[in-house]
């Protein structure tokens, strides 16, 4: 027992160290830290002049599992239960980007109705990411009613995704080679009806958030991001989009079906915190002229998925595959050594490339423009942390 | 829970039963019954109609039961009534009550959701309950003390936000004669009774020994100081055309035309003012969730919550009620119940029933549109939380002390022009005394 | 395991010889090599329409056993002009510094030697509007002895590189492994970096912090993504 409480004090006095007070009398520490409404698992150290923050330090790693480290001792297809969990809530897009490396590296075929039913899955989700999103958003300013009209909406594309796969969050759905089974009956009817309803919805977000007098005043000119600093930080994105650069991995590198999908890459030129709060609700709202598109276009029947091996594997070799997710581009760095499990995995996620811009933005804000702005970048911690 | 429950025994039943009534028979003998004696014995009793109340007179009324009515109307009008329960404590903690549970099921309607359902009787009163188990949940919470808090200062000062706010609602005068204290600088007495506020909510900040909360004190001097001043100005438009400090007279003074019809301006800047006296959204600043983790209230746990939360909402009462009095003419309204409620010439029973002697048509009447107007201006208070995100401290600061100030002047001279064309006022054209 | 003598031969000779059982394949630095069955996914976005394609509906076929990846080659009707082109100004300009290991459709992949990598990736940010890194991996090569960090860089400002990746590698022994660091040239490289720093411990010289970023502050293991580090209970 002693050995664990020399431990225990151990790792105190090195937490310490980390939130050392300053020798600066003005200046107070805080830590935004776990145990904090409005962080998230996530910490960031701040140091405050007053009501002005000088100095931020993130501190991530309070939710780190080791998913690349886990994935080399799992074949394949046993990885995808346990990659979805980083972003639980967008969990088709996560084990989309990963399916398309591992096609590339096994040479696996997805027939034509298993990529529409993969893009639909994936357009579905997003909406479910940004609207979870947005619920928390609304919270973090203080508007309660914004938290639990977009969280109540969600319900109903949660379960369009429990019909289409079965569970409400984690859907396990995407595989290296299709999806794991059909859309059910009456699904595309069920679908359409609900998206009628949810673009009259959008309608009402804007007026009660986006339109709202005091949600602007907070908002708007808070956090600019200007457009050379965007790309020199390599943020990627909503908060990329926010500040005027046009890129979309739907349109830069099409992926399964999306070559075949008309939409217009929503973006704004603006760089505050209110674009990169209004850049999701934009791409909500293409994303509900994206699905009707993938719904009209999908094949009347077919197969949804290639068959595999029991144990699939591919020639030595390397691929790196991207996919738009909620928060930005996610990408897949998978390294095959000719076997069944894979050799290395790395994940880069959007959360982890925007977390970059977090102390850039808050030095020089106000502690009322902390949530505001760290929100705004998209950023879900146990993404970034894997 | 995980436990598998007794069997029920009959026997088991009837023996709980016996037992409670067992010892409901002890407490009455052994502590009711002298208790009674000793007051009967050593305490004044009232004089009702020139004849001391002895236990015999008041035992007369197994005959003729309106003999009580005149003992409950002395009863009634007595300071200790006042204060405790009507205007006083009970009666604002009832509202403040109620307050919380309409805020609940209101902001639940506007949010797609139903707010308290399960606490109450299904289908009848869905989450009535509520509060009872909340407060019964808050008082058997622990009480936490962060280490190094400065313990007096801590333990007193949510007594010391319950008292003030109870203080302020003591000011109220609900209906003509009603009122706990009636002085006649009631209006400054409000006033310096809520600069008390900013100044409980510091040393509570200071005394939980965080940093968290520290700012949140910081935040709600900065915010409460900043709009006492508007609050001050707006009223004092009202007093210039009352000609009163006194709050009875205020209120009826409003004779003709409510002062809302000339001071639009002042009303509205008192609205925006109490609201954020009151801390509520949009400007919960002292308490925001996501920046400040829960401000000056962090360290608050327990009945201290549960007295800072009672606190607050009598608060909510009390500066509605001003409100209801200062602008929107008190307890002025038709005459909508009749004069009497039964025959005067009913039997005794009916006659006691029907509250003869006791009722007051004035006053009753009075109550009731009090009572309409201050709900009508609490709902409102209520709504922005609803549509409303919260808002910055400097943007806060700069509403207070340049916009509203000056809203706050341009309508006391329009209040002060009106007087000097002897429109209203002492001896103007529209008033009637 | 190479001797000290041929890893300073190694490291003096300008062509790093990036063989080992994975990209046996792929030394040539002017064939192309397309993964096969990889029609369906990869319309280039390049201002030569020529080379983009609508998808066909391709046979859903199995993949053979492991090695017979060169017998698939065949198939492949055309090799991208775009990125040859890009891959060919590099080559132009440094020679045998670099050296490509791979063009596909959207993907190049050059290996670089750590002395050459800051010039290498000034020109590519400069010269060919790479203009932020988009991720930093670091493999671990136990069998060789060496750690491999590959930078992924793509561009925001090109139209007509929109959707390209160029991936930078550098090798670096197991035993003192030293990179230098990118972050003068791409600040986003930054926490990727570290995080390669605490995972694989590489030492990245001139890196501001070279700290524990993602793990507990009591971590007392080894880097957990070297290969030798086995997970707890199993």
């Amino acid at each position: 027992m002693e050995d664990l409480e020399d431990r225990i004090n151990e790792s105190q006095k090195m937490g310490m160290q980390i939130i050392k007070e300053s020798d600066d009398d003005r200046l107070m520490t805080l830590s935004v830290g776990p145990q904090h409404p409005g962080s998230g698992h996530f910490r960031f150290v701040v140091k405050l002049d007053g009501d002005y923050i000088v100095h931020c330090d993130p501190d991530p790693g309070y939710v780190h599992r080791g998913e690349e480290k886990m994935t080399e001792y799992r074949n394949f297809i046993q990885n995808i239960p346990h990659l979805e969990r980083p972003v639980i809530h967008d969990s088709t897009n996560i084990t989309y980007s990963y399916s398309l490396a591992v096609e590339e590296l096994t040479g696996i075929e997805v027939p034509r109705r298993g990529q529409f039913i993969r893009a639909i899955a994936s357009e579905l989700n997003r909406q479910v990411y940004t609207l979870y999103w947005l619920a928390i958003y609304g919270i973090f300013l203080g508007h309660s009613t914004m938290f639990m009209w977009p969280t109540g909406d969600r319900e109903l594309f949660i379960d369009l995704l429990e019909a289409l796969t079965g569970a409400r969050v984690t859907h396990a759905f995407n595989i290296p080679g299709g999806v794991r089974n059909d859309v059910p009956n009456g699904f595309k009817d069920r679908c359409l009806r609900q998206i009628s309803y949810y673009e009259k919805r959008l309608k009402e977000y804007e007026d009660i958030f986006y339109n709202n007098p005091l949600v602007r005043q907070r908002t708007e000119g808070v956090g600019i991001l200007t457009k050379e600093d965007a790309i020199r930080l390599g943020v990627t994105g909503s908060v990329l989009r926010a500040s005027g650069v046009p890129y979309d991995i739907r349109k830069a590198e099409p992926y399964d079906v999306y070559n075949e999908i008309d939409f217009k890459v929503q973006y704004m030129k603006t760089a505050d915190s209110f674009a990169r709060a209004y850049v999701p609700f934009l791409d909500m709202r293409e994303s509900c002229h994206i699905l009707r598109q993938l719904l009209d276009k999908m094949p009347e029947a077919g197969e949804v998925r290639a068959k595999l091996q029991a144990n699939p594997r591919g020639p030595p070799g390397e691929a790196y595959r991207r996919v738009e997710s909620g928060r930005g581009s996610l990408g897949y760095y998978i390294i095959s050594d000719g076997t069944p499990k894979p050799y290395r995995v790395k994940i880069s996620v959007g959360s982890f490339r925007n977390m970059l811009a977090l102390p850039h933005l808050l030095v020089g804000a106000k502690m009322g423009d902390m949530p505001v702005i760290y929100w705004a970048l998209n950023y879900w911690p146990v993404e970034a942390d894997r | 829970m995980a436990t598998v429950p007794e069997e029920f025994r009959f026997g088991n039943f009837l023996a709980s039963i016996i037992w409670i009534i067992l010892i409901v028979i002890v407490v009455l003998t052994l502590v009711i019954l002298p208790l009674t004696f000793v007051i009967l014995f050593y305490v004044p009793l009232p004089p009702v109609n020139g004849e001391v109340l002895t236990p015999y007179l008041f035992l007369t009324s197994v005959v003729d039961p309106t003999r009580t009515l005149p003992i409950v109307k002395y009863l009634i009008h007595q300071t200790p009534f006042k204060v405790v329960v009507f205007p006083g404590f009970v009666f604002a903690a009832i509202i403040a009550a109620a307050t919380i549970f309409v805020e609940r099921k209101f902001l639940a309607k506007m949010q797609l959701r139903v707010g308290p359902l399960y606490a109450g009787v299904w289908g009848v009163s869905e989450g009535i309950l509520q509060l009872a188990a909340d407060g019964l949940k808050v008082i058997s919470k622990e009480i936490l003390i962060p280490s190094g808090a400065d313990k007096p200062i801590f333990w007193a000062a949510p007594i010391a936000f319950v008292a003030t706010a109870a203080a302020v609602v003591a000011l109220i005068p609900v209906a003509p004669g009603w009122v706990v204290s009636n002085t006649n600088v009631g209006l400054i007495a409000v006033f310096a009774i809520l600069g008390f506020f900013p100044l409980i909510a510091l040393l509570f900040s200071w005394a939980s020994n965080s940093k968290y909360p520290f700012i949140g004190g910081l935040r709600a001097l900065h915010q409460m100081i900043a709009f006492e001043i508007p609050f001050i100005l707006s009223a004092l438009s009202v007093v210039i055309l009352a000609g009163s400090l006194n709050l009875t007279q205020i209120a009826t003074s409003q004779h003709p035309f409510w002062f809302i019809l000339f001071l639009p301006i002042s009303a509205f800047v008192f609205f925006i003012s109490s609201l954020a006296e009151l801390e509520r959204v949009p400007f919960d600043l002292p308490e925001a969730e996501s920046e400040i983790v829960a401000g000056w209230l962090t360290e608050t746990s327990g009945m201290i919550y549960g007295l800072i939360q009672l606190g607050s909402y009598l608060k909510v009462y009390a500066l509605s009620a001003l409100f209801v009095i200062l602008f929107l003419g008190g307890w002025s309204g038709p005459l909508i119940f009749p004069p009497q409620l039964g025959p005067a010439d009913a039997i005794p029973l009916e006659k006691v029933l029907t509250l003869q002697g006791l009722y007051n048509p004035v006053t009753v009447n009075a109550i009731f549109w009090f009572l309409v107007k201050t709900i009508g201006i609490i709902m409102l208070m209520l709504l922005p939380r609803g549509i409303s995100p919260r808002i910055r401290i400097d943007i806060l600061l700069h509403t207070g002390w340049y916009k509203l100030i000056v809203l706050a002047f341009v309508n006391m001279f329009v209040a002060l022009a009106l007087i000097y064309a002897g429109v209203l006022g002492p001896g103007g054209s529209l008033s009637l005394h | 395991m190479s001797s000290e003598a041929d890893q300073n031969n190694n490291r003096n000779n300008n062509c790093m010889i990036i063989s080992n059982e994975f990209n046996k394949n792929t030394i040539d630095t002017a064939t192309t090599f397309s993964p096969p069955n990889s029609r369906q996914h990869l319309a280039v976005v390049s201002n030569s329409s020529s080379s983009s394609r609508p998808p066909s509906p391709p046979p859903a076929r199995t993949v053979g056993p492991p090695g017979s990846s060169t017998a698939l080659r065949t198939k492949e009707p055309e090799p991208p002009v775009f990125e040859k082109g890009i891959a060919g100004e590099i080559s132009a300009n440094f020679g045998q510094m670099v050296q490509i290991i791979f063009i596909k459709p959207l993907r190049i992949k050059v290996a670089v030697e750590p002395s050459n990598i800051i010039k290498v990736a000034t020109f590519l940010r400069d010269n060919l509007g790479f203009d932020h890194a988009e991720s930093v991996a670091g493999t671990d090569y136990p069998k060789e002895d060496q750690i491999e960090v590959i930078y992924h860089l793509g561009s925001y400002s090109r139209e007509d590189l929109a959707g390209q990746v160029l991936s930078i590698a550098t090798r670096t022994n197991r035993d003192d492994a030293r990179l230098p660091t990118l972050i003068n040239i791409y600040k986003s490289v930054e926490y990727h970096e570290r995080e390669t720093f605490e995972m694989l411990g590489v030492y990245f010289e001139g890196h501001p912090r070279n700290e524990r970023f993602l793990l507990p502050e009591d971590w007392a293991d080894i880097p957990p993504l070297r290969k030798e580090f086995r997970i707890k209970g199993r």
